[in-house]
């Protein structure tokens, strides 16, 4: 048994980083002290503007950013928070009470908006957040009564830290400022705890995610709600700021679409990204604006869409992509995984297989016309490894994901022993997952955004909520895959070999009872297989068992205790893996009919 | 006729074949076997122009094919019926036939054509207004072919076709196969089923993890152990 | 009962000239798989430009349709080839969403830029001359619009069923790869199919300048119904576009009077919520058309 050498990738990601956040402090300084120390009223102003459109693109973000739901329609939550704001005004009432009225109201409307269009790819969720910005426009401007209508609502003009009004602009900026620095800190809050790893997830690779136990609709819920909670509280700041408002402003899709455009051209997905968009564009609006007035309407809105064409066509991480790349570590990431793999501790575990652990009975599927999966049963026993091999186009996957909860079988039964000792039948991957049923996926699905060690703890979070002890237990895991060294590796930099394994420890970091593994030896090397068998004895000997869909004959041989063939959907044989092969319908299904008798 | 030298090719930054070479000559039928995940499939798209190849070259009756885009290889005569069949599932057979005369050279001869190989494959006159996707996985692989044929290659490259079909469907596929062997057509295969294509061929060559380990007749490689052990691993 | 049927016979001709607007959009989905968002400036390029000529000319606007349309083939062949193209395999999907945003923004802007946000009204040329059929009144431009929607619906289809490009353009959006292996240029096709899908829009705005006052801002409203139409009437299905659009010009009719004009549209939004979320394969879709909803 060797140690794995623990090599730091190099230095510079730390230092940089380092003086990243020391450039951001100095910009978000800068947000306050330049206008205080020009002292000009429009300059003011534009900083205001810049913290609130810097407020709702970092808002926007943690949506359409970290979740990968692309809403174009959230000016819904800024109107909803401005109406409300304005309203309780107008009743008496405080808009900092009447911010968190508005932001109750925007969850609820996110919540009912979003959830059923979750099922809806890029551009008709997309589509779907217009069509409902357009309903609440149109709602806004019929009930005249409460909303004002086209004429709009003003504020009655009281003044005071009370009412967010004022006469001179510095209490504004600080407003401004502050609900700026609470949207990063919330921004910057979900990304670096699990919520946000199971956003990326989810948005990355959402069968990855749900195999490994995230509640994929659970979480989107949460960043809209978030999301929408933080919008509607700057629009109510802004409504106050304003003076007045009326529907074709609040519920503006133009406005949406800018706010979404921030974030793009700043670098979606990051924290910084929306900050770094409003604070380079914004001035040229407002600058244009106030320069060129009337004569130039409509030049920083083309500006924006030329703008927002190139940085898609050139710069698709938007301007945090630049400053990656241009301080991204040059690590060790390609090549062969050279780093032996480090065997678990072998424990006085018995080789006997013990009792059942999951029971499979007649299942059956029919996709169309095609049957096919037919009668399909067997048993698991604990400690066992489960050679599943067949002729490719069997169905072996399918049944994979009729053990996973990807598929729902037309007849048959899933059982899984519980820890407790009842037998469940579990039916979404999200129960499998709590069961202690862990799978990896036949086309490796890395979550491309992450490094090596962010993908394991998604796996890792399953038994550990905070992120300190993921992170703990993800790095443990790549120690015993072999990972240890490209721990900060971005997951897409590595070959396929370590992609398979990579696989394998985010389900491992699940700490699985039973595991399914679906071709992981697939195009990898000699020299990798001998390691991946070694690897997979050493998780059987700590306790786990092992479903493994296999076409390296090899590997088949050494690892399984027995073997299950499945040809066209059935199976055609199953026991001791030296019996099998010699079976005469294994070798026919294989090599066909006549190379049985040559 | 064929001439493969020294290929490297995969995708994104997975390089799938090393230093692959082989050669295939007129009338000859050629086969290339191995292990799922070997490299076959990449193989084939890259001589038909899915895939560019990073190193290497890829020459055809003599002219340098290497970085043609797949619908320019086809115009040269090379043919490729892809894995799963790959039919266009909303035509008719009767299109999707036609569909396979779309290139240049084959276009001015595509009713000519479909005469032809409806005379190979006459249980498609039935089926001609049939929508590909109503039919079996034999009688799709069977308008797969034909759809090939259609194009008048010079080289025909079939990819598994054995795929995903019942044992008996198989041996009625092979024995299409020959058929079209036999009207001078030559002919590549890539198949798991090692016996049958074995048996068909000329000449076969061995793909193991992107690299080719064995040539020699197809007789000889049946007889060879490191075949055998490559299929069954005893 | 006349006040119905004059309802009635309003939404029809709505519905006419909502499906000129939405077969381009549904070719282009259909085929490309690309939302283009910025298919509502299109048209108002085209309404712009039918301006232009038919003052500048003085001639008939139906007239600048003859170069009218193949300027917009020309400017949807650039948008596939220039904008689109290069990001086809893009890793997100967003990229391809930002992109024709972008451009419906830039586009609007720039009319706003040139043209000034002042209404600009194409001259009839007669086309607002009422006629009668029966006790109903309809406009003859709006039968021309009608006439030239099931034009363009049957001319589509016999194209796309009858002729070899056609039917290398269905290959294309049925299986890319294997399309490529007969010989087809997809890159090619997708160029011309984006052209055809604007052409179809460009050929339209010449018959809807002198019906409608054409500014910067037009388009956001038609091609927001014309998505509707679109997946009501099945993504990718050209006779679906047409016949999605006749319902939504009815009910478009129908809910302005019977409920209230300035609540039509969110009917008319309301009820593409409902399809996208309960029938997202809309009335006429098949299976096929489900690209845009998670099993």
């Amino acid at each position: 048994m060797t140690e794995t050498t623990m090599t730091r990738a190099s230095d510079t990601p730390m230092t940089a980083h380092r003086l990243g956040l020391i450039a951001v402090a100095v910009l978000l300084a800068g947000l306050v002290a330049v206008p205080v120390a020009v002292g000009d009223q429009f300059v003011y102003h534009i900083f205001i503007t810049i913290c609130i459109f810097a407020a709702l693109s970092t808002a926007w973000n943690i949506v359409g950013g970290y979740a990968g739901q692309l809403s174009l329609g959230h000016a819904i939550f800024y109107g909803i928070g401005g109406y409300a704001g304005v309203i309780l005004v107008n009743l008496g009432i405080s808009p900092w009470i009447g911010m968190f009225a508005g932001a109750a109201v925007a969850v609820v409307a996110a919540i009912v908006v979003s959830w059923p269009c979750f099922r809806l790819h890029g551009p008709f969720f997309a589509l779907a957040t217009i069509a409902f910005l357009e309903v609440f426009r149109v709602l806004a401007l019929h009930f005249r009564e409460l909303t004002g209508g086209a004429t709009g609502l003003m504020i009655p003009l009281k003044i005071g830290w009370e009412w967010m009004v004022f006469r001179e602009r510095l209490p504004a900026l600080l407003i401004a400022f502050g609900m700026l620095l609470v949207c990063l800190a919330v921004a910057w809050a979900i990304r670096s705890h699990r919520l946000g790893f199971y956003l990326v997830a989810t948005r990355e690779r959402e069968s990855a995610a749900k195999a490994a136990g995230v509640g994929t609709v659970k979480v989107r819920l949460m960043a809209v709600a978030v999301s929408a909670a933080l919008s509607a509280m700057v629009g109510t700041f802004h409504a106050m700021y304003l003076t007045f408002i009326e529907p074709e402003s609040m519920f503006s899709l133009q406005f949406s679409i800018q706010i979404a455009m921030f974030a793009l051209i700043g670098g979606i997905g990051t924290v910084w990204g929306p900050l770094l968009g409003a604070v380079l564009l914004v001035p040229i609006t407002e600058f244009a604006r106030g320069a060129l007035g009337s004569e130039a309407i409509g030049l920083h809105g083309f500006v924006y869409g030329v703008v927002l064409m190139l940085v898609v066509l050139f710069l698709p991480n938007g301007i945090m992509g630049l400053v990656h790349r241009f301080t991204a570590a040059p690590g060790k990431t390609v090549g062969e995984q050279a780093a032996p793999v480090a065997a678990a501790p072998r424990s006085a575990v018995p080789r006997e297989a013990g009792r059942e652990v999951m029971r499979i009975e007649g299942l059956q599927k029919h996709f169309g016309g095609l049957h096919v999966t037919n009668d399909v049963g067997f048993t698991l026993r604990e400690g066992e490894i489960l050679g599943v091999i067949g002729p490719n186009g069997a169905g072996k996957t399918t049944v994979f994901n009729m053990l996973s909860g990807f598929l729902k079988p037309d007849e048959g039964k899933v059982s899984v022993l519980s820890p407790s000792g009842e037998w469940q039948q579990p039916v979404t991957p999200g129960d499998f997952a709590s069961l202690g049923v862990g799978r990896t996926f036949q086309i490796v699905q890395p979550f491309a955004a992450m490094t090596v060690e962010e993908n394991i703890m998604v796996g890792a979070f399953h038994r550990h909520p905070h992120v300190g002890d993921a992170r703990e237990a993800a790095r443990e895991t790549a120690h015993r895959m072999g990972l240890g060294p490209y721990l900060n590796a971005e997951a897409s930099s590595l070959t396929i070999g370590g992609l398979k394994r990579l696989e394998v420890a985010r389900v491992m970091a699940m700490e699985p009872r039973i595991l399914l593994l679906d071709e992981v030896m697939a195009g990898i090397n000699q020299t990798d297989v001998r390691r991946a068998v070694d690897l997979m004895l050493s998780i059987r000997d700590t306790g786990v068992s092992i479903i493994a869909i296999e076409h390296v004959m090899q590997a088949v041989m050494s690892l399984s205790d027995r073997v299950i063939v499945i040809n066209s959907g059935q199976i055609i044989a199953q026991g001791d893996p030296h019996d099998v092969v010699r079976d005469e319908h294994v070798i026919e299904a294989y090599l066909g009919k006549d190379f049985t008798h040559a | 006729m064929l001439e493969v030298k020294n290929v490297d090719a995969g995708y994104g930054s997975t390089v799938i074949l090393q230093d692959v070479s082989l050669h295939v000559e007129p009338g000859e039928v050629v086969t290339i076997v191995g292990a799922n995940g070997a490299g076959k499939t990449t193989l084939l798209r890259t001589i038909s122009g899915l895939v560019t190849p990073r190193t290497g070259s890829i020459t055809f009756e003599g002219r340098d094919i290497t970085k043609l885009a797949a619908h320019e290889t086809v115009d040269r005569g090379v043919t490729l019926i892809p894995e799963g069949r790959q039919l266009f599932p909303d035509m008719t057979v009767r299109d999707n036939l036609l569909m396979g005369a779309y290139s240049r050279h084959a276009r001015d001869y595509q009713d000519d054509t479909l005469r032809q190989v409806l005379e190979l494959f006459p249980r498609l006159r039935e089926r001609l207004d049939q929508h590909a996707s109503s039919l079996s996985g034999g009688e799709q692989q069977m308008v797969a072919i034909a759809r090939g044929m259609m194009a008048r290659p010079k080289l025909l490259m079939f990819d598994e076709p054995s795929l995903g079909l019942a044992p008996i469907i198989v041996a009625q596929v092979f024995e299409v196969i020959a058929q079209v062997a036999a009207t001078g057509t030559t002919v590549l295969i890539v198949e798991q089923n090692v016996f049958h294509t074995l048996k068909a061929a000329d000449r076969g060559y061995v793909l193991e993890n992107g690299r080719m380990v064995l040539s020699d007749d197809a007789e000889a490689l049946l007889q060879n152990d490191h075949v055998r052990q490559a299929y069954l691993g005893i | 009962m006349d006040t119905f049927l004059q309802i009635v016979a309003n939404g029809l001709m709505l519905g006419g000239l909502f499906a000129i607007v939405a077969v381009g959009l549904t070719l282009i989905f259909g085929i490309v798989k690309v939302i283009n968002f910025a298919h509502g400036e299109f048209l108002m390029v085209g309404m712009y430009l039918s301006f232009l000529l038919s003052t500048g000319l003085d001639v008939h606007p139906y007239l600048t349709a003859a170069a009218v349309a193949p300027a917009l083939f020309v400017l949807g062949a650039l948008t596939q080839r220039l904008l689109i193209q290069p990001l086809m395999s893009a890793r997100d999907e967003h990229v391809q969403i930002f992109a024709t945003v972008g451009l419906s923004t830039a586009l609007m802007n720039l009319a706003l830029l040139i043209f000034g946000a002042d209404i600009a009204n194409t001259p009839a040329h007669g086309v607002r001359s009422q006629v009668m059929l029966g006790e109903v009144r309809i406009l003859t431009g709006q039968l021309w619009v009608f006439a030239a929607a099931v034009a363009l619906v049957i001319g589509l289809q016999l194209f796309m069923k009858k002729t070899r490009t056609g039917r290398a353009i269905r290959a294309t959006a049925q299986n890319r790869a294997a399309a490529r292996l007969m010989g087809i240029n997809d890159k090619f096709i997708y160029i011309l199919t984006f052209g055809i899908g604007a052409a179809c829009v460009g050929l339209g705005s010449s018959l809807i300048a002198p019906l409608y006052p054409t500014s910067p801002t037009i388009g956001t409203y038609f091609v927001l119904i014309a998505f509707v139409c679109v997946v009501l009437g099945g993504l990718g299905s050209i006779p679906g576009a047409f016949f999605g659009a006749l319902v939504i010009g009815l009910v478009d009719a129908l809910s302005g009077f019977y409920i209230g004009s300035d609540l039509r549209e969110a009917v008319v939004f309301t009820i593409f919520l409902l399809i996208l979320i309960l029938k997202p394969s809309g009335l006429f879709g098949t299976r096929m058309n489900l690209s845009h909803v998670s099993p």
